[in-house]
């Protein structure tokens, strides 16, 4: 092997040095730059909701609860007036508890069919459940408010956000379904047929060795469901008719056409109160969810 | 107890044979090992005894019961699993007792059977542990233990050795084997690990690609391999096999091969040519006996390759020509490769195959 | 010991299966059939009660004017949809597959501090994470007057005079933001893909080619980015139907900006340029009460789409598909 000169050794060192400078101006560029009007809008989220004034956006001023007033005091939305916010908090949580108990259910079974079980036109459903995501989901949205109509569920209060429901459900369980199954999928085999042969039906099998142990994924499942329920926008803000049958988005959709300018600090309470459920979730399953969110979204 | 009867079944998964016509009868409270390479379809047909599988073609009988359609609950069967299989979320105790609860077993009889089994495994100081809190050897005796409680009719045990060290297997090798002669369980054993089905099994199937190659009891497989690959695949360091030719000259028979002339007996030289003069010649490496100096009959030349010594053993790696012969031998035997040695063939423990159809012909 | 007549191995599954069907059939299949009808009908306002109470109604007629008024541009608003859906599905499709590969391999391979590059990923998930209607919020605020956006802009030094009095309704401008809205959520599912993908290379590979004597350009030019043929492909083919179908985030961004309630939505977006052919199809039923041509503008998207998925299915192959992270070596 041929030894280096001192002035070879030197400069090879100062072109390492300057690959490793490109790579971090890269990673700042690419990665970093691109993040700071994230970072801004959170923090302007945070700040803005606990103080009376700011100054450059994130930088709060005066500590003060004026903004989480809605908390307790009533409050208007266009000619509307609320006790609170809790009414439509509850009614936000009756559509995402029914969406993820739904979904959980419905999907945990079928999950387990596809991954374990063998019948004719296995593969032909599971192909079918991936070319679903072909199907534009503004098609189901017009012919669903026919439906919605013809069985009587339209501006019909709770029993809109039943159907609602039962349609956001619906949309989202073949894709459930197909999570789960990645799910039962990395349980060896082997622990099913020890069931079996320790004398256990299929029924058993799946209540009391599998489910067992697939409860942090269908755990993870739930909470997806249960955000994703928590979010739903489009389906409130087109079906429902009568602001008391409002859920937290649409109220703050049209609470930001009124509020915008006026009052941007009652806005980011209201969106901090919001989003609470989303960001502890997320930040306790952040890696299951994260699994969910990329198989899962529509997007 | 029962007999286990396979008549005629066959295992397709699509266009793969798993196993093909397979006919096997295991009498009551036999061990009985089922051997072979792996993908040979041993695991298929273990899980087709259980019901796990249904077969494609053919009946699997106990006593003389049908069950080829009944599931795994009907048929009494306790399996062992290579990977265990314990229910990660049950403790040892629940993992014993989970199949007397599924036969609605009284508790207090639950308790009883299961602190009886965890004794005689001697894990009952393990009842409260999980599964993963337990080491290899202790999952085992679980495992063991789940399958043994509900008294089964059958026992089914799929590589269960495979995943211990060395030091344990041979340990529990013998357990094993105590046991199945003490709770007299009829009982079928997969492996692919020819030492444990010689030493563990009252007979052994071995199997190759799906089919049953031959079903004897150990010193038969041993003695009297059916074909080549059985030959091969039974005893280690494997046999040795030379091909080449029977030649008859002036009366005399002959084995020759590249490098190698070997007289025989007239009476074995005729039974031979008369079935194939192209041939495969077998000899156990333990047979073959090294003579390093002085003259002896019907020798053959040799050159020492390598030498391996195993402390108890001495394997001695030869080459006749280009062929590379193993002779077990014991130490003591002081050689240097390169150097040139004498070999004898003891006529009685040659074995010939046919070159084509792979078949013994003695 | 009996045999059943049938084996309940057989039925089992679809007892599974059973709520699944109903559920598809529900909102699924149903719903698809009753589109292709619409689609085919003159549904509007002035005869939806009829047809609610009777889906074969006279008073709801049979045609193909939906059609014709799409591909014969009777309606001389389908070439500006046609136009701001290309730019859109074509830009945020760029970001999706292109930009986020780049910014996995920064973040995957040369940083490599596990807890920043971490972070790094959390904060590129935010968007993707949060509300819907949140996000829209915080986008509100910062492109309004008094908000961030314009700030950051003249300190990163862009002049005055390119910027738009109105990043909402000034119109290349807020289609430049409508693809950069987008493109902040769609970023992340290809970072996600992608990071899984370099994350299953064996490391032994990329050492290798390092001792061969490769800078760690040239690992991520010649070993990373050929390795991630299948999951870049993967992105680029799935996105494509996401952003087809996706309008809901354009929709809270700017409806919310007026308070728009479903039936205002249009004259919104059209000012602002900002209406994707999804979009078009949902404010034709919600805001024009059209119910048949919508059903029909919304029909070319699934015809599109199912061609993409069985062209798809073909290239890519039912495994491949449903592996995307995986990296053939």
């Amino acid at each position: 092997m041929s030894r280096l000169s001192r002035e070879e050794l030197a400069r090879r060192k100062m072109h390492a040095r300057i690959r490793t400078i490109i790579k971090y101006v890269i990673v700042i560029v690419v990665a970093v730059i691109p993040l700071i009007p994230v970072w801004v809008m959170f923090l302007w989220l945070l700040a803005q909701s606990f103080s009376a004034k700011v100054t450059f956006g994130v930088i709060p001023q005066v500590f003060t609860l004026e903004n989480w007033k809605f908390l307790w005091a009533p409050f208007k939305m266009g000619l509307k007036e609320y006790p609170n916010i809790w009414p439509i908090t509850m009614n936000t949580l009756f559509l995402a508890l029914g969406v993820a108990a739904l979904e959980v259910l419905i999907s945990s079974m079928a999950g387990y069919a596809l991954s374990r079980m063998n019948f004719p036109g296995r593969i032909g459903l599971m192909q079918f459940i991936i070319a679903l995501h072909a199907f534009p989901s503004v098609i189901l949205l017009i012919a669903l408010f026919i439906i919605l109509n013809k069985m009587g569920l339209y501006g019909k209060g709770y029993m809109t956000l039943l159907g609602i429901i039962i349609i956001k459900a619906g949309l989202e369980i073949p894709m459930a379904s197909w999570i789960i199954k990645g799910f039962f999928d990395a349980i060896p085999w082997d622990l099913e047929w020890a069931a079996l042969v320790d004398g256990c039906t299929r029924w058993r099998v799946w209540r009391s060795v599998i489910l067992p142990l697939v409860l942090p994924g269908i755990g993870a499942i739930s909470i997806f469901a249960f955000l994703s329920g928590w979010a739903e926008f489009l389906l409130v803000y087109t079906y429902v008719v009568g602001e008391e049958y409002y859920t937290l988005p649409v109220l703050i959709y049209y609470l930001i056409g009124e509020l915008k300018f006026v009052n941007w600090g009652m806005l980011a309470a209201v969106g901090l109160f919001f989003t609470i459920p989303t960001l502890i979730f997320f930040s306790t399953t952040q890696k299951l969810l994260l699994r969910i969110y990329v198989g899962g979204v529509k997007r | 107890m029962v007999k286990v009867t396979l008549d005629n079944v066959s295992k397709f998964f699509g266009k793969v044979k798993a196993v093909v016509d397979l006919n096997l009868e295991v009498r009551d409270g036999e061990f009985v090992a089922l051997l072979g390479p792996s993908g040979c379809g041993k695991t298929t047909t273990l899980l087709m005894i259980a019901g796990i599988y249904k077969p494609t073609k053919g009946r699997i009988l106990f006593d003389e019961v049908d069950v080829t359609d009944l599931p795994p609950k009907d048929r009494n069967i306790g399996m062992v699993f290579q990977s265990y299989a314990l229910y990660p979320h049950m403790t040892v105790y629940d993992n014993i007792a989970f199949p007397l609860k599924l036969k609605k077993v009284p508790k207090h009889e639950i308790d009883k059977k299961v602190k009886e089994v965890a004794k005689l495994l001697q894990i009952d100081n393990l009842l409260n542990r999980k599964p993963a809190q337990l080491s290899g050897g202790q999952q085992q005796r679980v495992a063991l233990g789940r399958a043994l409680v509900k008294e089964p009719d059958v026992l089914l045990l799929d590589e269960p050795l495979s995943n211990l060290d060395a030091k344990l297997r041979v340990m529990m090798r013998a357990e094993i084997k105590r046991l199945q002669k003490e709770l007299k369980i009829t009982t079928i054993y997969v492996t692919h690990d020819q030492v444990e089905a010689m030493s563990m099994a009252d007979r052994i199937a071995v199997m190759r690609a799906g089919r049953l190659q031959q079903y004897a009891e150990p010193e038969v497989l041993y003695n009297k391999p059916i074909n080549l690959f059985v030959a091969g695949f039974i005893g280690n360091p494997p046999m040795n096999f030379i091909e080449g030719s029977i030649k008859e000259e002036n009366g005399e028979y002959y084995f020759e091969s590249e490098g190698l002339k070997l007289k025989l007996s007239k009476d074995l030289g005729e039974l031979v040519a008369s079935k194939s003069t192209d041939v495969v010649l077998g000899i156990r490496p333990e047979h073959i006996r090294v003579i390093t100096s002085g003259e002896v009959d019907n020798a053959i030349d040799a050159t020492v390759y390598v030498i391996e010594p195993l402390g108890r053993d001495l394997v001695i790696n030869v080459k006749v020509d280009n062929t590379l012969l193993k002779i077990l031998s014991t130490p003591g035997l002081k050689l240097e490769p390169g150097q040139k040695v004498k070999l004898v063939f003891p006529e009685e423990k040659i074995h010939f195959f046919d070159k084509y159809t792979e078949k013994a012909i003695i | 010991m009996s045999k059943l007549p049938i084996p309940t191995y057989r039925i089992t599954p679809w007892l599974f299966l059973t709520p699944l069907f109903i559920m598809i059939a529900l909102a699924w299949i149903g719903p698809l059939f009753l589109t292709v009808y619409l689609g085919f009908t003159d549904l509007q306002l002035k005869n939806f009660i009829a047809f609610i109470k009777d889906f074969f109604t006279p008073q709801v007629h049979f045609t193909l004017d939906n059609f014709r008024r799409i591909f014969l541009a009777q309606d001389p608003y389908i070439p500006e949809v046609a136009r701001i859906t290309m730019i859109y599905v074509g830009s945020v499709l760029a970001i999706n597959a292109f930009f986020a590969l780049v910014l996995s391999i920064a973040i995957a391979y040369f940083v490599k501090s596990e807890l920043i590059s971490m972070s790094l990923r959390v904060s590129w998930l935010l968007p993707r994470i949060t509300p819907g209607i949140v996000y829209a919020l915080m986008w509100n605020w910062f492109v309004s007057r008094d908000g961030m956006f314009n700030l950051l802009l003249r300190l990163a030094g862009i002049p005055e005079s390119w910027l738009p009095s109105n990043w909402l309704l000034d119109k290349p401008y807020s289609q430049l933001l409508m693809i950069i809205v987008n493109g902040y959520i769609g970023a992340s599912f290809g970072m996600i893909v992608y990071t899984a993908a370099i994350k299953s290379i064996p490391p032994d590979l990329i050492n290798a080619a390092l001792v061969d004597g490769a800078s760690e350009f040239q690992v991520a030019r010649r070993i990373i980015i050929p390795l991630l043929k299948w999951p870049i492909m993967f992105v680029t083919a799935w996105q494509t139907l996401s952003l087809m179908a996706s309008y809901d985030v354009i929709l809270m961004v700017w409806g919310a900006a007026q308070g728009a309630s479903p039936s205002e939505v249009l004259g919104i977006t059209k000012v602002a340029g900002v209406t994707v052919w999804s979009l078009y199809a949902y404010t034709q039923a919600f805001s024009q009460y059209q119910y048949g041509y919508a059903a029909a503008i919304s029909l070319v998207l699934v015809a599109i789409g199912l061609g993409l998925i069985v062209f798809y299915f073909k290239v890519f192959g039912f495994r491949r598909l449903m592996e995307p992270s995986r990296v053939e070596v």
